[in-house]
């Protein structure tokens, strides 16, 4: 729910839902370096457990377009949470790029702000994980 | 007040000093154990990855000192929130992705190059303190052993099994490509395509104790018939000395217990412990690249070791007569 403060209704406890929707936020902008980390975590562990046990069993193309696949998801769920968080950061409507004064409006955008730069740094990270698969695809 | 000079005493004035220090750089680009003279496949690819990166920083280190002179002397005013938000979006985010990316993708594109299989000869190299025991596996199955120098046909990839006895060393012949650590109880594989005939010089790459910098090799790229011709004779059991001189030594390299730790194929010395001396004589060094193949050097080498390479495991034979050694190094130089 992207809003701006004037069309939202008002809420019976203002304070305490705005609480829980930044904490919600907080743990939002973590989703993109998360999903990177374990997209790092599952190729790196996968080619390495084939390249030492399986290399000479079966081809590495099942693995290789399974990754792929996993990658394309991946990227498309960072995009995702980058397009969210870049909605929540409201840059386009108020003209602010940071949020100094520390309101609860600006402490929201703020975290918009950082989760969508997160989600960027994170899908750049994903790209480059995945390039040697592309490129080189072998043990060797 | 007179103004107080003071002379300087300086040995070469500024310009001249950054063109003495320029000078001695450039020397360095020579000779036969350069990174930037190829003499293979490999060496050339990573030259032009240098050269390429080279280029890149150098247009980089203009780039950035252009926008200090601009941000600091030209125009020295606060800039608008805008331009210094495009300048952190364009220089600080898409400009080193796209950068990173280029390079990243010209790294992986040339690795598959240096990483082809070998269709050469396969030699095995093993580190010891400090020289390299080489061996060449042949098609039949046999093994031909050598010591301190590798020789290499020109034209095809050769295939390196490296591994070490005690502690990680690491291969290096600079002017043919890549280097790669030995270890212990495991056997690293690498290829190398070298393409121009001639020396060149391999050099131990990671600290493994106190003569770690006396232990080199040369690598000699041959025309491939030179090389078949070369390892039929590094195959065939030692000569039998040509003097009387070289004689008393090949005597005295079996009394002296010489035998124990070194090979000299052909005769009964099949100690395996210290290099194989079955064509020292032919060698383009002695000790790992310390010392040159004079008889000279032979009899320096034999009289002490620890000398010219501290920590030798060799003893010194000093309790030996002048006579005696230069006997020995008569019959060792003979070992072609």
């Amino acid at each position: 729910m992207e809003r701006s403060d004037q069309d939202r209704p008002s809420h019976p406890r203002e304070d305490e839902h705005e609480f829980a929707e930044e904490r919600e936020s907080l743990w939002r902008i973590t989703l993109g370096p998360t999903i990177w980390a374990f997209h790092f975590l599952i190729s790196y562990a996968a080619v390495s457990v084939y390249c030492f046990k399986f290399e000479r069993m079966f081809s590495m193309g099942v693995l290789r377009i399974a990754l792929i696949a996993m990658t394309v998801a991946m990227l498309a769920a960072i995009a995702w949470i980058g397009w969210r968080a870049f909605l929540r950061w409201d840059v386009r409507d108020t003209g602010e790029f940071s949020n100094p004064e520390g309101s609860a409006e600006d402490r929201h955008q703020f975290l918009g702000h950082a989760g969508f730069l997160l989600a960027l740094v994170s899908f750049i990270g994903v790209v480059y994980d995945t390039l040697p698969l592309i490129i080189l695809g072998t043990c060797r | 007040m007179p103004r107080e000079t003071r002379a300087r005493p300086t040995f070469l004035s500024g310009p001249s000093r950054l063109a003495l220090l320029s000078f001695l750089l450039l020397a360095a680009c020579e000779g036969r154990q350069s990174a930037l003279v190829p003499g293979g496949e490999d060496a050339r690819i990573l030259g032009d990855l240098f050269w390429v990166m080279l280029a890149g920083a150098v247009v980089l280190w203009f780039g950035m000192n252009g926008l200090f002179y601009w941000a600091t002397r030209r125009s020295p005013a606060a800039h608008s929130q805008r331009i210094a938000n495009w300048l952190v979006i364009l220089g600080g985010i898409a400009f080193p992705t796209v950068t990173l990316s280029a390079l990243l993708v010209y790294g992986l594109s040339i690795m598959p190059d240096l990483r082809a299989t070998g269709d050469g000869p396969v030699i095995r190299v093993t580190g010891e303190q400090w020289w390299w025991r080489v061996e060449y596996e042949r098609e039949d199955g046999s093994t031909v052993t050598t010591a301190n120098e590798i020789r290499l046909p020109a034209g095809v990839r050769s295939t390196f099994l490296l591994d070490s006895k005690e502690v990680i060393h690491s291969f290096w012949v600079p002017s043919l490509g890549g280097k790669m650590d030995m270890f212990p109880g495991r056997v690293n594989e690498m290829t190398l395509g070298p393409e121009r005939p001639g020396i060149y010089r391999g050099q131990c790459a990671e600290f493994c104790g106190e003569s770690h910098a006396w232990m080199a090799f040369e690598a000699e790229v041959m025309e491939p018939d030179a090389f078949e011709a070369w390892l039929e004779a590094e195959a065939a059991p030692a000569v039998t000395p040509a003097s009387a001189e070289a004689a008393r030594g090949a005597a005295l390299f079996l009394s002296q217990g010489c035998g124990a730790c070194h090979a000299v194929r052909g005769t009964p010395a099949v100690g395996r412990v210290g290099p194989d001396l079955t064509h020292v004589g032919s060698r383009h060094s002695l000790a790992a690249g310390r010392l040159g193949t004079s008889t000279e050097d032979f009899a320096k080498w034999v009289a002490n070791p620890g000398a010219w390479k501290p920590g030798a495991e060799m003893p010194a034979y000093d309790h030996l007569t002048g006579e005696q050694i230069d006997a020995i190094a008569a019959y060792l130089e003979g070992l072609e």
